[in-house]
């Protein structure tokens, strides 16, 4: 394979698959295929998702041991309990940094991503850059997101498929054991969600 | 035998961590993907396969590539054609005064 990866033309504007994919959509809207009100649905369900489930998801962890538990045995069943809605035919499973092991979520086949919980996954998460590199070096691209842990800590890096989608529970932060849970939340970002980086301190 | 997808582990430059403002037609095309997986139509597996089989895989944007893999299925399935999905999108294109 080479080793020369063209870059995505993500920020094109005036791509011909806008016109295909509005084509597609009203075709299938004429033939009884799909309704408007489904159309809308799947718009809404995913404009409905985001980081922040994720983050509310590890601060609730940090605060209370027998949910993080939950959280790492049956990461949905956590999510329901919190009033998301995991449902997705794929496993959703949280793993743990500790601080001998720091996780790092990849899908080096394409962009499976926790998009039931987190919403779609960020450009970069999707480059050929990041999928290739992600499983060679990571801490060489943990390094480019401003991160790197110590040299003495495990990476463990996490291929996602179609049919499992991972998160990180990051580290709780040194220092904020006064916090309230609403402001751990805001510690929490999305690319300590996916290992790039750790939470804010 | 690795497909074009199958980059795991291949040397490559820096990441660019900038994010574009996600588009309607993106959107469509991610909510009619799902919406098409709802009712039966089309599986993550499949849609997958479609995707990792375009030979346009590396020129593609990555919403192009759902919705050249999303067409390819659909008329696969024989739910719609080729020539019916030119001509609208052709005349969707001349409405919006495109070439």
């Amino acid at each position: 394979m080479s080793g020369h990866h063209q870059h995505e033309r993500a920020g094109r504007t005036t791509s011909p698959y806008a016109a295909r994919i509005r084509a597609i959509e009203a075709l299938l809207l004429e033939k009884g295929v799909l309704t408007e009100p489904e159309v809308q649905d799947s718009i809404s369900y995913m404009e409905a998702r985001s980081p922040a489930n994720g983050a509310k998801l590890v601060a609730r962890a940090w605060m209370d041991g027998r949910f993080e538990e939950l959280l790492l045995s049956d990461a949905k069943a956590a999510a329901l309990q919190l009033g998301m809605e995991p449902e997705h035919p794929a496993e959703f499973i949280v793993v743990k940094n500790t601080p001998g092991v720091h996780n790092l979520i990849v899908c080096t086949l394409c962009s499976c991503y926790p998009r039931a919980i987190l919403g779609r996954p960020p450009d970069w998460y999707k480059s050929f850059e990041y999928r290739s590199r992600a499983v060679r070096e990571p801490r060489a691209v943990m390094r480019e997101f401003g991160f790197e842990p110590p040299e003495d800590v495990e990476v463990i890096v996490h291929d996602s498929t179609a049919d499992v989608r991972y998160m990180v529970l990051p580290l709780r932060p040194l220092g904020t054991e006064d916090m309230r849970e609403d402001e751990l939340v805001e510690l929490v970002t999305r690319d300590s969600l996916v290992g790039v980086n750790v939470p804010r301190s | 035998m690795g497909g074009v997808h199958d980059m795991g582990g291949s040397p490559g430059g820096p990441i660019d961590r900038g994010q574009h403002e996600v588009e309607d037609w993106e959107r469509l095309a991610d909510a009619i993907n799902a919406a098409l997986g709802g009712k039966g139509l089309q599986t993550t597996d499949q849609h997958r396969r479609a995707i990792e089989s375009l030979e346009e895989y590396r020129d593609l944007s990555y919403y192009e590539r759902w919705v050249a893999a999303t067409e390819k299925l659909l008329v696969e399935k024989g739910v719609l054609t080729s020539d019916e999905i030119d001509e609208r999108a052709a005349s969707i294109r001349r409405h919006w005064g495109e070439p």
